[in-house]
Parts: C-alpha cells; structure tokens; sequence
C-alpha cells in the first residue's frame, strides 16, 4: 500500500516514514503543501498523511483542493491544533480521520486500519492463533483443546486483540473498544484486565500469545 | 500582531477625550439650565405683577374720573357750573386730559390741551352709559410719552336722552419707565444669577466629584504587587461605599486568582520538569558509553512512558482551559445515569476486585448531559476512591431523587478521609492532599479540577465531605433538567 506523508518538520516526517516502511507501506513524503498535492494528484495513493500547518499551503487547502479536482483518496489529518472547529472544519473538508499531536504511533496505525477498511471487512466468525481458539459467535475459547472460561468483559478484550492479531493495541485504544470509555482515563485498569486475562489463556501454558510492548501497549501474536 | 493589540489598548483607554462628556461639566451645565430657568420664571413673573399692578392703578384713576364727570354731566341741566368747575379742576393734574362731546364729536369741555395731546389717538370705543368704563388703551405719542385713554357715554341730567362721549387719557410715561427700568434690572439680575450660579455650579460639580477622583486615585495605587491593599478602609460617602466594597470583592478574587495562578505556574512547571529531567538523565546517561541492545530498549520504553505523562498533562491542562473559557462545547444527550454509572463501575470492575474494594450502585435518574464527559467525572472520582479505599472497604455510588431541581450523585468511600485543612483547595490545580502519596505514578493532582469543571460546564455545583477516619463523600449536583 502506498502511503503519502506531507510534513514539513524534519523529525516527525522521519519516524514517520520509519514506522510506515516497517509496517509495511511504501512511503512518499512532502515537505511543504504545493509538493504534497501536486504528489497526490499525480501518483495513486491509497491515503494521504496530512499536516495542518505546512509551508506554501496548507492543510485545509490542499485537502479542499484535492477535492475540488475530484480525487477520493483518503485523508488523515495530523495537528498540533485541537479546537472544536479545526475538528469540524477537516472532517467538513472531506478528511477521514484526525489525529492530534502529541499522539501514540500504534494509534495512528489503527486509525490508518480504520479509515484503509472502512466498509471492505467481513468480520470472522472463528479465529486460530497457535493452539487458541476463538469461536466469536458463541462467544467460546479453547487452548490447546480445553475449554478457557472468560467472563464478558475478558471475552471482548481478547476478542479486540484477535481480530487484530499482530498489531500493538494502545491501552487508550482498548478502554475505548472494550469499556466504551473515549477519554483518556489514566489509570492502570487495562493493565490489570490485561493481567487478569493472562492468568487464563496464558499462564498455564508454556507458550505465553499476549505480550506487552513497553510504553505502548499490548499485542497477542504467536512469536 | 502584539503591538497592534498593544496599540489599540492604549488607543482605546487614552483616546480623545470628549469634554462634554465630563459628569462635572454635565452636572454643571444641569445647574446652570436649572439656576436660569428658576430665575428667569421668578423675575418675568415679578415683572408682570408690577407691570399689571402699575397699569391697574393708573385705570383705576381713569374710571374714578369717568364717574366724576358722569356725575357732573347728570347735574349739568340744574348746575351748569358744575361742569366747568369739573374740568377744570381736572386740568390742575399735570398729566391728565380730559374732554366731554357731543353725539356728533363736537367739543363741549375740555381740559387745556386736550386737543393737541390726543391728536391721532385712536380711543376705544365709548361704554354705555351704565357700565363703568373697562376698556383701556395704551398709546405712545409722537413725542414719545404713554397715554392710557378711555372713552364713556355720560348722561345729560338725570332722565331723558341726551348723552355726551368722555373721553379721558392719563400720561403713564413715567410709571411706564419706571416699569421698564425695573425690567432692565431684574433682566440684568437674571444674568448676574447665571453667572454666580455657574460658578456656584463648578464649585458644587467640583466638590460633588471630588470623592470619585480620590477613589480613583485610591484604586490607581494598587497593581499585581499590591493586591493585599483595600479601599474600603477609608470612610467613603455613602454612594461610594458599595462601590469600595464591590471593588474590594473583586480585589479578594484576584488576589486569590493570582496567588492561584503563580501556584498553578510552580506546580506546572513542576509538573514538567519531572518527566523532562527524567527524558534527558536517561538520554544522557545511556549515550555516555554503548550499550546492549535491551538497556536501550529500556531507555527509550522509559521515554515513552515519560512522554505519555506529558502529553497526558497536556491533554488535562487544555482541557481544563477550555473548560474555564466555556469553550468546550458539551455534546447533551438525554442519559439513562444508572447505565451511565455501571459502564463506569464496570470499568473499574477489575481494579475493584483486585483491591478488594466493594462497589456499589444505588438509585436511579434520568439526565440530560454530556456523556463522555459525564463518565469522565464518574471515572476520576471512582478512581480516587479505589485508590484511597483499603482493602475490605466500600464505595458507593447512590443517585438521589430530584431534589428542587437538582440532582445528587454522592460517591462516598470507607477510606482514609481527607485533613479538613485540605479540604478548601481539594479541587484545585495540582492540589494534592497526601503529598506522600503524590509518588502515585499517573496522578497529576488534576482529577478533581476535572470533576468541578465538568460540572461547572453543566451548570452543577460538585462538594466534598471527609474526615480523617471517617471516609470521603463526593456529591456531585447536576441540575436536574431531563423533562
């Protein structure tokens, strides 16, 4: 997948180009509005990493722009602003998302998952990693063959990691999917479901599927 | 982009300023309207009461006259001397004419020069020989004196039908001057009286305003180093003192929002220079000499961390600024509060259990408020609760009935409870009642802030009771505005 990224501060549009590489995308950058649209009208992009604030021509313009001239690619905004109305104002421009900065890497990419599925995925009805078993409908987990009871609450955590198997889920991220909290609540309750949902699949098992990444969050893989 | 801001400020409080716009000129030109129109009635109406009381005297003579030579005219067929004897003891008053004709305008008497005196004057027409003579002319001769003239018919003997004109003038030229001396007199005393009552009326603005200027004086020596001064210490005029102690409340609230907002300050700079020591020791240290692979791992997981907690302060400080300048927008929906509150209770579920803590829910209501931020509430106070209940203790959370239009929400916990002394700044910036306890990694000392502008965002009100010992309730007062 081709990727897109107009930013004009020399370190942000690194990391970036980094991270997305690793991830697996091809990265073009911008450093300034005129390059960036004048990119993402010529080249086939499946979205468009755009900053606010860029030199020659801003974010909202380039946007409007690309708009005007017809290209659907998608568009996730980055800014160091948040006002409501800077809000409304990209998402009525056309943009898909909007991130602001200071933000958590694995939160970009999940919004990038978001916005590159948006209306393509069939959700699965039964999941295999290693000897774990998910069956989603009737709400059942096995490993290794037996039966692993989970309370609901448990169920929808490890669901949120299988159905994003291999992707680093932020604590944020999971508040928000699981207990339907979309704050930044600040407390270690993640960590302790997390824990807690360990002791079950995990703990008994020599071969450990939930693994935290440091600072950034949790991620079930079969490493 | 400052400096315009700049300059408009100054233009704004220094621009020209209108003269007329002074309340002492303004107060001084009401008084001298007042003065002069007072005056100006008094004087014309004393004007008049003589002018009238002049002109009355001098008719009255008139028509005592005109029945004089009346009664001569009745007798005249028995006393022919009468008449004569009449008139001419009329002609002894220096200024007064008089004159008796016949029905077709033929003189009969006349006092010495009546003739040329009256010549031109247009007299009014003659009354009848019953009524007393009213009607009354003044006239200015040729040479320039006043005439009052009158004209009657008489009755020739005491029956039959023979009757003669008077016609009768009196020179009112000197009670005429005198009249309009006084007039140029009193017009000249009008003037004087402006004059005195302006500068009366300065002096009297002046003074009047006098004790605005010393207020403003008063308040002019007090800036951002001399909050602590007062202005209602001074023994003010009473249209004053409210003004003195108003500004004396609102010279209490800055002062206590700036001694706020320096403390913000220290404790945010504070807040930041934790986490940005740590970033750059931790740098720095581990760039000193190579190292293996996992220690920088460990380095730049502990920066991660770090910048979670700056960002995390960032998030609640913007938060809170935007909360203070009513920027927020709240998105209100009406709320079931029970569902509202288990979604938060279920959150914190695990956390409950692992500590040990009971929690429970008790009551029901319906809510029209903004959801995310009504759960944000719920969810720091909840967190507070656990982390200061022991295991084996209890948290409650009870949704009271309506009460008078609000709606309480109390969390009470069976924790520790709070020194009384804290409790004034409990809701404060940073404010941090267990200073010991502040080491806890995620807390910021901001939760509470958050809670009381989330509820001042809703029009609520949010209070605390606690004693050390006896645990803590929180009550949360949202106007009650579901219908």
């Amino acid at each position: 997948m081709r990727i897109l990224v107009v930013e004009d501060e020399p370190k942000t549009a690194a990391y970036l180009r980094n991270g997305l590489s690793e991830g697996g995308y091809v990265v073009d950058c911008a450093v300034d509005g005129e390059e960036g649209l004048h990119l993402a009208q010529t080249s086939a992009y499946d979205l468009v990493i755009l900053d606010v604030m860029l030199p020659r021509r801003d974010g909202w313009s380039v946007i409007a722009e690309l708009r005007r001239t017809g290209k659907q690619t998608p568009v996730l905004f980055l800014t160091a602003r948040d006002q409501v109305h800077d809000r409304v104002k990209g998402l009525e421009l056309g943009a898909d998302d909007y991130l602001v900065k200071p933000f958590a890497f694995s939160e970009l990419l999940a919004r990038m998952h978001s916005v590159l599925r948006r209306g393509s995925s069939r959700p699965v009805e039964t999941l295999k990693l290693a000897d774990l078993e998910i069956d989603f409908p009737r709400r059942k987990v096995t490993r290794a063959g037996k039966r692993v009871d989970l309370t609901a609450k448990e169920f929808d955590l490890l669901s949120l990691l299988a159905r994003r198997a291999g992707e680093i889920l932020s604590r944020t991220i999971i508040a928000e999917q699981v207990w339907d909290m979309n704050f930044d609540s600040n407390t270690n309750v993640v960590d302790v479901a997390v824990r807690r949902l360990r002791q079950k699949i995990d703990e008994p098992f020599a071969k450990k599927l939930v693994h935290t990444v440091r600072g950034v969050g949790y991620v079930l893989e079969d490493r | 982009m400052s400096l315009k801001i700049a300059e408009q400020a100054t233009g704004s409080s220094h621009g020209p300023r209108r003269w007329w716009s002074s309340i002492t000129f303004r107060l001084t030109l009401l008084y001298v309207l007042s003065a002069a129109g007072i005056l100006t009635v008094c004087c014309v109406l004393v004007y008049w009461m003589l002018a009238r009381n002049v002109d009355d005297l001098a008719g009255q003579f008139l028509e005592d006259e005109v029945h004089d030579i009346r009664a001569a005219l009745r007798e005249l067929p028995n006393n022919p001397q009468g008449m004569d004897a009449e008139i001419s003891m009329e002609g002894m008053y220096p200024n007064y004419y008089a004159r008796v004709m016949d029905g077709q305008g033929r003189e009969f008497e006349a006092t010495p020069h009546m003739g040329e005196v009256v010549e031109g004057f247009q007299f009014p027409h003659p009354v009848k020989v019953t009524e007393p003579p009213r009607q009354f002319v003044k006239t200015r001769a040729r040479d320039g004196r006043w005439y009052l003239l009158t004209s009657a018919w008489g009755q020739v003997g005491h029956a039959g039908d023979t009757q003669m004109v008077l016609q009768v003038a009196l020179d009112v030229s000197k009670e005429e001057r005198l009249v309009q001396n006084f007039g140029r007199r009193l017009a000249g005393v009008v003037l004087l009286g402006l004059g005195l009552s302006a500068a009366a009326g300065v002096v009297v603005a002046g003074m009047g305003m006098r004790p605005l200027a010393k207020i403003t004086a008063a308040t002019q020596r007090i800036g951002p180093t001399q909050l602590h001064e007062r202005i209602g210490s001074t023994h003010w005029p009473q249209e004053l003192t409210a003004l003195a102690e108003a500004f004396d409340g609102m010279l209490d609230r800055l002062e206590d929002s700036f001694a706020r907002l320096s403390q913000f300050s220290a404790d945010m700079a504070h807040e930041l220079r934790t986490p940005i020591n740590n970033l750059m020791g931790e740098a720095e240290v581990s760039l000193s000499k190579p190292r293996t692979t996992e220690e920088y791992q460990h380095v730049l997981a502990s920066s991660l961390e770090e910048c979670g907690r700056l960002s995390h302060l960032i998030d609640s400080m913007l938060f809170l600024a935007r909360a203070e300048n009513a920027e927020t927008e709240l998105k209100r929906s009406a709320l079931d509060v029970r569902r509202e509150i288990e979604v938060v209770r279920e959150f914190y579920d695990v956390v409950a259990e692992e500590q040990g803590v009971e929690v429970a829910c008790t009551g029901e209501g319906q809510l029209n408020a903004d959801p995310l931020l009504f759960r944000q509430a719920l969810a720091n106070l909840l967190s507070n609760a656990l982390q200061y209940t022991p295991r084996g203790g209890k948290v409650r959370i009870s949704v009271a009935p309506p009460n008078g239009g609000w709606m309480d929400i109390d969390v009470t916990d069976t924790g520790a409870g709070i020194d009384p002394e804290h409790l004034p700044r409990i809701f404060d910036r940073f404010y941090r009642a267990d200073r010991s306890r502040s080491q806890y990694p995620q807390g910021l000392g901001l939760g509470l802030a958050i809670v009381k502008s989330i509820l001042a965002l809703h029009g609520g009100t949010v209070a605390i009771k606690s004693a050390p010992g006896a645990g803590t309730t929180v009550v949360l007062k949202f106007p009650n505005n579901a219908s």
